[in-house]
């Protein structure tokens, strides 16, 4: 657990010393609900079917560049390979990566919420708070995939470009589902198929956290 | 005499197409500084890598510590240097020294961080974000988070790379304090004047292969020289 909390401790400490990720992320977020909210005259009804795609394609898009700048930062100067030299178990250095990139996702999610809930005028109700969960769940299986796909495409000259390549077809059946289960929560009303789903993103979370961390060890590997 | 810590057995690598070693054999003795001196593409640095379990061999055998490097059970006993510091620019020094201590799971750490500094002469700078060091301080900060655990195998992989003339005195002075403390130190250079002025044997790396290997005793900068080009320039006419 210590090497976790190192990592963790670590990158928090260098995001709230340079504030880069959060700066971009915040301006990537504000300048996608500012351009949806004033560029299209849109119906209550359609903001309501549309709001669950529009809050994780902040969440989703700001997300990528978060996971960009947490893994360069282990690219500067050799460090993930300084990492991989310690005895550290190759899972745990995988976990600290990941559930601080989770952990940085959702402190920006919660703060960004609110920005969208007044954009918006979304109104609230005891519904509202799955939304919790969903985040949670959705996020987890974005960063999941993002922190090894992020460690495998750190070996290349076109870091992200590759990431987005690699990262795009896996994520999208949980962004799907995310973006499903967010629309119904906004509308207040849940859909029949809203507990299923919500079990099938579990699914999607622990099959691929397990296969994360099982084969991490060999993607740091030169 | 001593227990070697390297052996090498006609280690073989290959990635893909491209063949990094052939064959290459040696042994390292514990608390010996062995020099391994070769061009750049000579296959040091994917030599480095294997021993240190960071690259597995396409064939051949090595044990360090009489242990395969890929279990990573010797990794607490090994520290690596090279011309990456691995150190993060946007954490203090001391940041940097507690976050890799943590890793290596070193005992009295905060006294130990504190002795380091003051070996390498950076105690006064421990709250100094890394990003505002020059060239020489962050290597001399690396030697400090490389000694941090107190390992008894040092692997520098070309550590005198973009360092000024002062910086490359105060790192040699370094290892030269390591060789005394009885440390085996496993140093690859083109750099032959501190190699050799370092070094207890010796091994040439030229295409991939061992062209020569043995002692430094009675051996002048002058004759390692011609030697190291004499086996270059035959390797050059054997293309």
């Amino acid at each position: 657990m210590s090497v976790i909390w190192a990592i963790i401790r670590k990158d928090f400490q260098m995001e709230f010393r340079t504030k880069e990720s959060i700066t971009a992320m915040w301006i990537f977020s504000l300048l996608i609900f500012v351009i949806f909210n004033f560029t299209f005259e849109i119906s209550r009804l359609l903001l309501l079917q549309i709001s669950g795609g529009l809050l994780w394609v902040a969440f989703i898009f700001s997300g990528m560049l978060g996971l960009n700048r947490s893994f360069q930062v282990e690219k500067e100067n050799g460090n993930l390979r300084g990492l991989s030299l310690t005895p550290a178990d190759p899972g745990l250095i995988y976990f600290g990566k990941f559930l601080s990139t989770t952990f940085f996702m959702l402190i920006f999610e919660a703060l960004i919420f609110p920005l969208f809930i007044i954009f918006y005028d979304i109104q609230l109700s005891l519904v509202t708070l799955w939304i919790i969960p969903i985040s949670i769940l959705g996020t987890l299986g974005f960063t999941s995939l993002g922190t090894i796909l992020s460690a495998v495409a750190i070996h290349t000259k076109q870091q992200q470009i590759l990431l987005s390549l690699l990262l795009w077809p896996l994520i999208t059946p949980i962004i799907i589902w995310a973006v499903k289960t967010t629309g119904d929560v906004l509308s207040g009303e849940l859909s029949a198929a809203f507990q299923p789903v919500m079990v099938r993103m579990l699914v999607f979370d622990v099959i691929f956290t397990t296969i994360s961390y099982l084969l991490f060890e060999y993607v740091v590997q030169e | 005499m001593s227990q070697p810590v390297i052996v090498a057995e006609n280690l073989r690598k290959e990635f893909g197409r491209v063949v990094a070693l052939r064959g290459v054999s040696f042994q390292v003795e514990a608390g010996a500084f062995f020099t391994i001196f070769g061009r750049n593409g000579a296959g040091k640095s994917t030599l480095l890598s294997i021993i240190s379990g960071m690259a597995s061999a396409t064939d051949g055998n090595i044990r360090v510590f009489g242990e395969d490097p890929a279990e990573r059970t010797h990794r607490h006993k090994l520290s690596v240097i090279s011309h990456e510091s691995f150190l993060y620019d946007n954490l203090t020094a001391l940041e940097n020294l507690s976050f890799y201590g943590k890793l290596y799971q070193v005992a009295d750490l905060n006294d130990r961080m504190h002795d380091v500094l003051h070996q390498v002469g950076l105690h006064h700078r421990r709250f100094d974000l890394v990003r505002t060091f020059s060239r020489g301080m962050v290597q001399r900060l690396t030697i400090a988070r490389a000694i941090l655990h107190n390992p008894d195998l040092f692997l520098l992989d070309e550590p005198f790379t973009g360092l000024d003339q002062h910086a490359t005195e105060m790192l040699i002075g370094l290892m030269e304090a390591l060789k005394s403390q009885g440390k085996t130190i496993l140093l690859t250079t083109h750099d032959l004047q501190i190699g050799l002025r370092l070094s207890s044997r010796f091994m040439i790396l030229e295409r991939q292969r061992v062209v020569e290997t043995g002692s430094v005793e009675g051996l002048t900068e002058e004759m390692l020289r011609r030697k190291y080009f004499s086996l270059i320039s035959s390797g050059e006419a054997g293309q």
